[in-house]
């Protein structure tokens, strides 16, 4: 039997090899595949979160246990669907309208596939009116918003507006973030969520779709 | 009238020639444009410290040669003498002459990076600025040598497209010509960096008089604020960028 700590370790490592050869081996041995997700893969990315807090973990760190945790996570997932394991949630992530930068954007992306959440990244760039349409399409429980520049915040807010005129405001909760964001900011606009780092935002979504 | 002015150091060719000009007396401080990349909070504070020392008295009013800049001037209060400050969001407003022509190019050129004589004389942080900046503490400003040193060759390939490729977010240099230029040098190095990231290159004019205004003492209030003795800066993320915060 393959010893799961390894995969433990290697999402806590960022070793994304070792993480999806582990995995690979765990599943031929008929390991369970949600076993795998809620006992190994989770807690593995909770301690990167809680390494992040302490300053023990950084960027780099996150963004290379995030990309352990999607390889090992992308074996899993059919699995998942097919035996009709729920997500943690759908989440439809951009950063907003005129804005093109992404790092932070694919940072809390990456850490909510992590957690568990099914992503929908709607890229940069992203008009309101087109949030709109994928809210109507796919249904998500979060929409998650980016900006890096006070010079595009005002379109979190008109995206919002926009959310509410179409009437689709009410069927998901609102989470937005980025350097120059803040939670005042984010209570001015009737957002529901606010964090100022990728790991705060999960617990902000775990929040959000718990009720 | 005599006039303080505090300013980030981006705008050095263009306010030094606005005082030239200008009917008013004003004493020049400039500060790093690596005080931009240590967060607002740090910022802030260093900001302040230099408002502070302002002699009580001597001014008829502090000028802030700063933008919102990502909110680090919210906060920063006047003392015994008001403070004016542009309402921009950064220094492309000051450089483009009105945020209403930075808002229209802004939005019709996605993707531009920004040159100016100041941005190529003084825009990499140094010293112990470079230090304390974000980009240095979250590693965006690694080597890729330095990333394969720390996280070896995959890793180190993946972490440079996820964090330090601006190629992803860029795909323009856009010049701005101030009239403060010596001769081409500016625009030529401006040109040859945009060939050598395959981004394409615009020359535009800009316009120097909201530069002007402001050290010339006509300060519209559509245009600048007026921080008066006690206040404090708020941001509005609206059209007039920062108001009043009451103490």
């Amino acid at each position: 039997m393959v010893d799961l700590t390894q995969l433990h370790d290697a999402i806590l490592r960022g070793d994304a090899k070792k993480a999806v050869a582990v995995t690979r081996e765990a599943l031929a041995e008929n390991a369970s595949p949600t076993e795998l997700v809620s006992k190994h893969m989770i807690p593995a990315m909770d301690e990167v979160g809680r390494r992040f807090e302490c300053q023990e973990y950084f960027v780099p760190e996150l963004l290379l246990s995030a990309r352990a945790m999607k390889g090992a996570l992308e074996l899993i997932r059919p699995l998942l669907v097919e035996q009709g394991v729920a997500s943690a949630g759908r989440v439809i992530i951009g950063t907003v309208k005129g804005d093109l930068h992404d790092i932070g954007k694919n940072l809390v992306a990456s850490m909510l596939e992590g957690a568990g959440f099914e992503v929908i990244d709607l890229g940069t760039d992203v008009a309101p009116g087109k949030i709109v349409t994928e809210i109507l399409e796919r249904k998500p429980n979060i929409v998650a918003l980016s900006a890096l520049l006070t010079t595009t915040m005002p379109f979190m807010k008109s995206t919002i507006e926009e959310l509410r005129k179409a009437g689709v405001r009410e069927q998901v909760k609102v989470m937005v973030g980025g350097a120059p964001v803040t939670q005042q900011y984010a209570e001015q606009i009737g957002a529901d969520g606010y964090s100022d780092n990728a790991n705060g935002a999960v617990a902000i979504a775990r929040k959000l779709v718990s009720g | 009238m005599q006039l303080k002015l505090i300013s980030c150091e981006i705008f050095y060719r263009e306010l030094c020639a606005a005082v030239s000009r200008s009917p008013n007396t004003v004493d020049i401080e400039f500060l790093p444009k690596g005080l931009h990349d240590i967060g607002c909070t740090s910022m802030l504070a260093r900001l302040q410290e230099v408002v502070d020392r302002v002699e009580e008295g001597k001014y008829e009013a502090v000028l802030l040669g700063y933008g919102l800049c990502n909110n680090g001037i919210v906060g920063l209060t006047a003392r015994a003498t008001p403070i004016v400050i542009p309402r921009a969001h950064d220094c492309i407003t000051l450089f483009l002459g009105s945020r209403q022509k930075y808002f229209d190019y802004f939005n019709s050129h996605p993707g531009v990076f920004f040159k100016t004589t100041g941005w190529i004389e003084r825009g990499d942080s140094r010293g112990e600025l470079r230090q304390l900046s974000i980009q240095r503490r979250i590693g965006l400003d690694s080597s890729f040598e330095e990333l394969v040193e720390k996280y070896g060759e995959d890793n180190a390939r993946y972490l440079w497209d996820e964090m330090c490729d601006l190629g992803r977010n860029y795909r323009q240099l856009t010049f701005i010509e101030m009239g403060v230029e010596p001769d081409d040098r500016f625009e030529r190095q401006t040109r040859e960096e945009a060939a050598s990231r395959g981004w394409d290159f615009e020359r535009v004019k800009g316009d120097p008089s909201m530069i002007q205004r402001f050290v010339d003492g006509c300060w519209d209030e559509r245009e600048f604020l007026i921080v008066r003795p006690g206040a404090r800066v708020a941001p509005t993320y609206e059209d007039d960028i920062i108001t009043l915060d009451q103490l």
